[in-house]
């Protein structure tokens, strides 16, 4: 059993994610702090990329802020190398294929398994052409976590059959950011999900407030929640630890009620 | 399998360094003292030293004596006998009793040559035009011989990709066809070893380009593009549909486009025949129409109501806004700001057609932006919407639609040249940028490898500035915007902010297929600056009265250069993808002439 799943052992997981970079190294440091102390079960750390394609105007935004200064995948390596010994939950990054394979695939999971990190979520790469990803993933004993959408109906049973660590259950049509509602369908989603894998759902894309995530929570095992928090953390800069800390309580206390 | 390589006749010692560096399978060393490539056994002593180890030597022998044979091979300073006299049969066994390997080579002017080739017990025979007198022979006599042989004889870095084709030997032996002046030619020797060893063309179906290629996109869309293809693959070949698009190409888009003899500039470089195959004549002003028409029609029968297009220049976002507008279809189109203002004209006309133009602010503000906002909107809204792509890239099955729709444009060419000059071109020149008008003009000469196909790049300020979209001549292979290619990145894959004055070639990456293309050798990629290009727009309106495209102006560029090094009897085509119309006020700034339009 990997050490992803843990995250969801008895409990609805909160899995928060966050830019690393932005607004710098220094402010991510803090901000992890905050997500730990405030009950993160799981936290994604995003390796900003150029031209993030699946994400929407705020998340594009902070990978637009953190590499802005100049930050590299080096830096985080080194930044996770730093704090994990401090951080006692699981760590996923999520970034784009380039910035795995300009490293070289197998440079970049073995650097992953160095400095402590437990999978890794590429939303460019869907289950057709994970193969290379996850054998080298894989041989570091990294999770290549595959995500499921409301388009990808036949589909779901042969990705849950091949998944690893929890499947990100993609909440609705779209980029990231935040929403008013998700789409209907998710219980369908999940219960399909069931049918091939024990393996824990995790469900994101749009959910901002502490009731959403608790809906989503209880048709699934965890919620993920990204634009809400870099929106504060756009919002506040350098003094955005103790705004998410605030946020991410009401969440996991939501999660936890 | 790739035949082995013989290069055969090395006198000199240079030879032997050259032939190191290219590491071909056998080299010759010529004992017989009538030949001009003759060698002393002291001096192949010397270039054995020299050579490579994993390079065997063959010792090349008219009528010698079996002693002397045997003592160079004890001696080391052979591998292999190669017999081109009279020798018998029991002179064969001899030196294989020895342990020595022997080729046995057959004169093909000899009476049943292919006879006695066959019973020869020697371990590989040759079939040879006549000792190096540089004749090839018809090869169709060879079909049917069952035994692996080496062929010798006139062969070239020109001939041998078609005699291997046609006649499969084991092996490929070349002297005079690698000298220029009676001496080895490194050149030649380099050409001749990359054309035997370059893989084959191949491309499997499944959107793989050798390593490029793929599907690198959100898994929201995955099914979108899996009903795309499974779409085209009925549709393909569908009469009614093939029906409907050819009318609609020459009945509405003015199809056939003309290949046009451009004779002043023929005359005023001095060198090859130049043609202009005139996509710019097309209806909307460019080759974009093409793939549109067919895009958009196959949309329509998968139910699609709304069309989605990113646009550069602003071309294939007029073109697609054309498509709907004729089809009764919705459509929004994602231009860069900064294209939009520097394709006002062009925004405008979009606007006319009843098209949406939403400017992207995100990045550079530009091509590679509009394409990401374009991904980003296709998997908002799938349902009734088609991402109708304008260049040969992004996700499988995008880079062979929009190939094999494109590729009337060679089609064509090809039909056109052998009417007006009975043969086919030398050379096909086409600007590149994600590479739809460049891989449309190549794909009907791919298997002719006779046709050198030119992809022009905008070098922008220079290939050693940051301010340059030369894809292959700077970038490295990468995975974006749904495929693996070549993109201008920087270590740490960070999408580099490329740079050219023309805003259709102003993107970082090109189609897997032309990354294929480039890694197998069968197309070059050339770079191109924005002066170059500039210059080539006003010499082709000053010479031609023809004002292309400032994308197609860099394919014009390139031919300027070459045509006067090449022969009068040769031919290059020039694709002319687009008019130049738009970019008349965007050249004047750049002239320093301020135009109000």
């Amino acid at each position: 059993m990997s050490k992803i799943s843990e995250a969801f052992n008895n409990k609805k997981a909160f899995i928060p994610f966050i830019t690393c970079g932005d607004p710098d190294i220094e402010t991510t440091k803090k901000i992890i702090g905050e997500l730990v102390k405030n009950g993160a079960d799981l936290i994604e750390l995003g390796i900003p990329f150029s031209d993030p394609t699946a994400e929407g105007p705020v998340i594009q935004s902070a990978n637009v802020r953190a590499l802005s200064k100049g930050i590299t995948t080096d830096d985080i390596f080194e930044m996770v190398a730093g704090i994990r010994s401090s951080v006692p939950v699981p760590m996923v990054f999520m970034t784009y294929a380039n910035v795995v394979f300009s490293y070289g695939m197998d440079r970049f999971f073995l650097r992953c398994k160095e400095t402590g990190m437990d999978g890794i979520i590429l939303p460019d790469v869907p289950y057709e052409e994970k193969a290379d990803f996850d054998r080298s993933a894989a041989a570091n004993g990294i999770d290549f976590i595959s995500m499921v959408a409301p388009t990808s109906k036949e589909r779901i049973q042969k990705i849950a059959a091949e998944a690893k660590g929890f499947i990100y259950v993609v909440s609705s049509l779209g980029v990231t950011g935040v929403r008013k509602s998700v789409s209907g369908n998710i219980s369908d989603i999940v219960s399909s999900i069931r049918k091939a894998t024990d393996i824990p759902c995790a469900i994101g894309f749009g959910i901002s407030e502490p009731k959403q995530a608790r809906e989503m929570a209880d048709i699934s095992d965890g919620a993920i929640v990204g634009s809400a928090i870099v929106r504060i953390i756009g919002e506040y800069g350098t003094d955005a630890p103790s705004h998410v800390g605030e946020f991410v309580k009401a969440m996991k206390d939501a999660l936890s009620a | 399998m790739n035949s082995v390589i013989k290069l055969c006749g090395l006198s000199k010692r240079e030879d032997i360094l050259r032939a190191n560096e290219l590491n071909p399978e056998f080299v010759g060393f010529v004992f017989y003292q009538k030949s001009k490539r003759n060698v002393t056994a002291k001096e192949a002593k010397e270039f054995r030293q020299e050579l490579n180890k994993s390079i065997k030597a063959v010792g090349v022998f008219v009528d010698e004596p079996v002693a002397n044979i045997e003592r160079l091979f004890e001696e080391g300073i052979i591998d292999v006998a190669q017999l081109h006299g009279s020798e018998d049969e029991t002179c064969i066994a001899e030196l294989k009793n020895k342990g020595i390997p022997v080729i046995k080579a057959f004169n093909v002017a000899e009476e049943s040559f292919l006879e006695k080739a066959m019973k020869s017990s020697a371990d590989f025979v040759m079939f040879d035009s006549g000792k190096g007198c540089g004749r090839t022979f018809d090869l169709k006599v060879l079909e049917g011989f069952d035994r692996p042989f080496f062929i010798a004889g006139g062969l070239d870095p020109k001939n041998v990709r078609q005699i291997i084709k046609s006649v499969h030997p084991y092996g490929v032996d070349v002297s005079s066809g690698i000298e220029t002046g009676k001496a080895k030619d490194f050149e030649k020797m380099k050409e001749f070893v990359e054309n035997v060893r370059r893989e084959d063309y191949q491309y499997d179906g499944n959107g793989r380009f050798g390593r490029h290629g793929g599907q690198f996109i959100p898994e929201t869309l995955m099914n979108a593009v899996i009903e795309l293809e499974e779409a085209y693959l009925k549709y393909r070949d569908d009469t009614d549909f093939n029906r409907e698009l050819t009318e609609l190409l020459n009945e509405y888009a003015g199809r056939p486009s003309r290949l046009y003899y451009a004779e002043k500039m023929t005359k005023d470089l001095g060198g090859a025949k130049i043609y202009l195959k005139r996509e710019d004549l097309n209806h909307t002003g460019s080759h974009k129409i093409n793939n549109v028409l067919g895009q958009a029609l196959l949309a329509r029968k998968m139910g699609k109501k709304r069309l989605i297009a990113e646009t550069g220049a602003g071309q294939h976002g007029v073109a697609t806004a054309t498509a709907a507008a004729l089809l009764g279809m919705e459509c929004v189109v994602f231009m860069g700001k900064e294209d939009t203002e520097r394709q006002a004209l062009n925004v405008y006309r979009m606007r006319l057609l009843g098209a949406e133009v939403i400017p992207v602010t995100t990045g550079t503000a530009t091509l590679k932006d509009a394409v990401s906002e374009c991904m980003r909107e296709w998997t908002k809204r799938i349902d009734d919407t088609h991402y109708c792509l304008g260049s040969v890239m992004g996700p499988h099955p995008f880079p062979t639609i929009v190939r094999d729709f494109q590729a009337v444009i060679s089609r064509e060419i090809k039909q056109q040249i052998m009417e007006k000059e009975g043969k086919l071109p030398d050379a096909v020149i086409a600007c590149v940028g994600g590479g739809s008008n460049a891989m449309g003009s190549f794909y009907n000469f791919i298997q002719d490898e006779s046709v050198r196909l030119i992809g022009c790049e905008a070098a922008g300020r220079g290939i050693d500035t940051f301010e340059t979209a030369a894809t292959v001549n700077t970038g490295k292979p990468g995975i974006f915007h749904g495929m693996k290619s070549y993109f201008c990145q920087d270590e740490y894959g960070q999408i580099a902010p490329v740079y050219s004055i023309s805003a259709g070639l102003d993107y970082p990456g090109i189609g897997p297929e032309h990354a294929y293309l480039h890694d197998i050798g069968r197309a070059e990629y050339v770079p191109v600056t924005d002066e170059e290009a500039v210059e080539a727009f006003e010499y082709l309106s000053r010479t031609e009265g023809i004002i292309p495209a400032i994308e197609s102006a860099h394919a014009v560029a390139y031919a300027r250069k070459l045509a006067p090094k090449m022969g009068k009897d040769e031919i290059i085509v020039i694709t002319i993808s687009g008019r130049g119309d738009k970019d008349c006020a965007a050249i004047a700034r750049y002239r320093g002439e301020d135009i109000h339009e």
